[in-house]
């Protein structure tokens, strides 16, 4: 599959935000804790945009069969993975709208942290952002198996589902090295 | 000797911006979703007339031995009205129900009338009801109509209403699409247009024609048999 200008959108956004990551570790006090929300932010945001890039794919292929916004042949592809019936679900909800609700959550708690670093309860929106990440993760690791042995003609790999899970990834690593900065005196 | 004072911790601001915060995630998350519906608008799925049929992927039976079925492999999504295509008929049975087992008559007199213009299939659940237990030989038995105890909770399948059927019936006994397709109970049977939006659904009587059954829909929608 050819890298089409979404998906390099979501990868840039990928980079940027391990970049704000890497610099944050370079730098003590404030300056390090606000690069480290930055960085779980932009993961966020490229969650939530990859999740509501999956849902529309998933719309395109209730509506006419194909979707010109992922290739649907090949082992990079997103037709058997999203359109597939028995797996793009949760409980009847599309996994593109359960990742946006997550992502949701991911976004409001760094950003409450991002618009007041100091108050009260930002040591407990650390841990608040630490567990939602850890709930995340068995999912993640289901969508996987699923993308690899369970749907028609497996094993395939969904790109802007990739996407996602890597920014759920990217977001606990970042939510992780909040908490530590927290807990040894460093978030100021 | 003058006392040294710590260094004060920063203190938060005054206000509360975590209401902001949820305001902006709000905005931030429906701006993705309006982005998204001018993208690709949400197609409404559902068993009512008008919505997209409930997809499903299962084993069917087609006489041989047993495939992978996917509903959505048979709709034509270019299909316009007037135009060709096969209508689709899903039909959903328990080889235990005798409403079920007297339907076996009246499918077959629809399929050897409408067989050029439909395709027919059958989804075979498993009702929770005492003595419902069935099983892919029954499946088999009772599409092919071939000695096997146990059709009609106690009957032989051999002997049910109407001729072997030659469409594909699907194994649906752990009911994983009958919660999608809102099944009120078997036997239960819709008309799908060629491009997979349900075009009559007995559950909706109001939008039809006093009285009128899958044949007379059938008649009516599709014609010219």
């Amino acid at each position: 599959m050819a890298l089409d200008a979404p998906l390099m959108i979501f990868i840039a956004g990928l980079a940027i935000a391990s970049a704000f990551a890497l610099q944050a570790r370079s730098k003590d006090g404030e300056d390090g804790t606000r690069a480290m929300i930055d960085s779980g932010l932009t993961f966020s945001v490229v969650g939530l945009m990859s999740s509501g890039w999956t849902y529309a794919i998933h719309n395109s292929l209730l509506d006419s069969g194909e979707s010109s916004m992922c290739a649907s042949e090949g082992l990079v592809q997103c037709g058997s993975v999203i359109g597939d019936p028995e797996w793009n679900n949760l409980f009847g909800i599309p996994w593109g709208i359960t990742g946006l609700l997550s992502f949701s959550l991911l976004f409001f708690l760094f950003l409450s942290l991002r618009m007041d670093m100091h108050a009260k309860w930002a040591e407990s929106f650390t841990t608040y952002s630490l567990l939602a990440g850890f709930a995340g993760l068995p999912f993640v690791v289901f969508l996987i198996f699923v993308e690899l042995t369970q749907v028609e003609g497996a094993p395939h790999i969904c790109p802007f589902c990739t996407v996602a899970h890597l920014s759920l990834v990217g977001f606990l690593a970042a939510a992780h090295a909040l908490r530590g900065r927290k807990q040894s005196g460093m978030w100021a | 000797m003058a006392r040294r004072r710590r260094p004060a911790a920063p203190k938060g601001r005054d206000d509360d911006v975590r209401p902001i915060a949820a305001l902006g995630t709000f905005g931030v998350t429906s701006m993705i979703l309006m982005a998204v519906m001018l993208l690709a608008p949400v197609v409404k799925v559902g068993p009512s007339e008008g919505e997209l049929a409930p997809d499903f992927s299962a084993q069917a039976y087609s006489g041989g031995e047993w495939g992978d079925f996917r509903l959505s492999d048979l709709f034509n999504k270019s299909w316009a009205p007037g135009g060709d295509g096969d209508w689709i008929v899903v039909q959903y049975i328990d080889t235990d129900c005798p409403y079920c087992w007297n339907e076996g008559e009246l499918m077959s007199q629809l399929h050897s009338q409408w067989n050029k213009e439909v395709t027919f299939v059958t989804v075979v659940v498993e009702l929770g009801i005492q003595g419902h237990d069935s099983s892919r030989g029954e499946v088999e038995a009772f599409r092919d109509k071939t000695p096997y105890d146990g059709c009609k909770t106690n009957s032989n399948c051999a002997d049910r209403p109407g001729n072997p059927h030659s469409w594909i019936y699907i194994d649906d006994l752990n009911a994983r699409t009958s919660g999608d397709w809102e099944l009120p109970g078997t036997p239960f049977a819709a008309l799908l247009q060629p491009d997979g939006i349900v075009a009559w659904n007995p559950q909706q009587p109001g939008n039809h024609p006093d009285g009128e059954e899958m044949g007379g829909a059938l008649q009516r929608l599709v014609g010219g048999s």
